[in-house]
């Protein structure tokens, strides 16, 4: 009896022994198949970050990348005068977006218009996505301050990216507007 | 005898060594097409943190991929059956606890594909089947290799 039990306990320290090698071989592996991982992300040809981005973020991403380095493939945008703008905005024939930054807007901004800043493009992108995405076929006018901003045809190039067919600017920009002393809407308006 | 019963369990150690590195191979090449899908895979389980996600959709296929082939080899055998084991009931966790909290996932298991209770249940079952392979692989080999040493 003693005997049997004196010869298992070589052979069950054997047996963790062998356990415990084997554990070490399997951590040896991961970290072969991480290093493995890592090589074949970098020399693939879309390498993901070493940091997860959820689909929302990476959309963001995107988006945020239109409006900071505009793709020099797309023509700019068609402009529209004062006048064509005004008859767009009285028979609501356009979607008008406000290309300036929410203080502006909210200060004042074209009755009717919605507020698609340049400097926080992908945000305010996805929250209007619920009345931008049915308009893509819809002509839409952009305006920024006006004179030399260049915050309406960055935004107006960056919905001709994302499939807008009709996308134009109103170079006067809100400086126009308000020198002709029309209408005004004040507050987020949304 | 003794040498025929041997002879027989090694036909049935390789017969299921060689299923379990078919699947395990064919699931790391599925997996490795697209390193993004299957990040979004993990990611919808809400168990791994953000910084370790890609970290583990990059070391996952190969590591699948190496566990298929070491298991064909002898010598690497019982370490691949072993790594196997852990790897199938990591899996059967992490999809049952997305079963209990009532969540439909496409796990990547064996590629991309719809999202499916039903599927994740089958997934759940063939975790089952591969752990019990592997560990039946791995105590044989462990076994074999205790008794040629006494």
């Amino acid at each position: 009896m003693t005997s049997a039990v004196s010869g298992r306990l070589p052979q069950a320290r054997s047996f963790g022994s062998q356990i415990l090698r084997d554990l070490g071989g399997v951590v040896l592996l991961a970290l072969v198949a991480l290093a493995a991982g890592l090589v074949m992300n970098r020399v693939s040809s879309r390498p993901l970050p070493i940091v997860y981005q959820t689909p929302e973020q990476r959309f963001d991403a995107e988006l945020t990348t239109l409006v900071t380095a505009p793709p020099f493939k797309i023509a700019p945008a068609a402009t529209v005068g004062l006048e064509e703008f005004l008859a767009a905005v009285k028979g609501k024939s356009a979607l008008i977006i406000d290309a300036r930054p929410a203080v502006f807007f909210e200060q004042g901004h074209v009755p009717g218009a919605l507020n698609l800043s340049r400097e926080r493009f992908a945000r305010d992108y996805r929250r209007l996505a619920p009345v931008l995405k049915p308009a893509v076929d819809k002509p839409v006018i952009v305006y920024c301050s006006g004179g030399d901003c260049h915050d309406s045809r960055l935004v107006a190039n960056a919905l001709l990216s994302l499939g807008f067919s009709s996308v134009s600017v109103f170079t006067g920009g809100w400086i126009a507007w308000s020198e002709a002393r029309l209408p005004v809407s004040t507050g987020s308006g949304q | 005898m003794i040498a025929r019963s041997n002879s027989s369990g090694d036909y049935v150690v390789l017969a299921v060594s060689l299923g379990l590195a078919a699947v395990f191979i064919y699931a790391g090449v599925a997996k490795m097409r697209d390193a993004l899908d299957f990040a979004d895979n993990i990611a919808g389980f809400g168990i791994v943190p953000a910084a370790f996600i890609n970290l583990l959709a990059f070391a996952l296929p190969p590591f699948e991929v190496g566990c298929g082939l070491l298991l064909l080899w002898p010598p690497t055998r019982r370490v691949a059956a072993l790594a196997m084991a852990l790897l199938s009931v990591m899996f059967f966790a992490v999809l049952l606890s997305a079963l209990v909290r009532g969540l439909t996932l496409d796990c990547g298991c064996f590629g991309s594909g719809a999202p499916s209770r039903p599927r994740m249940w089958i997934e759940l079952g063939i975790d089952v089947v591969l752990f019990v392979g592997s560990m039946f692989v791995y105590l044989r080999s462990i076994v074999r290799s205790a008794l040629s040493t006494t």
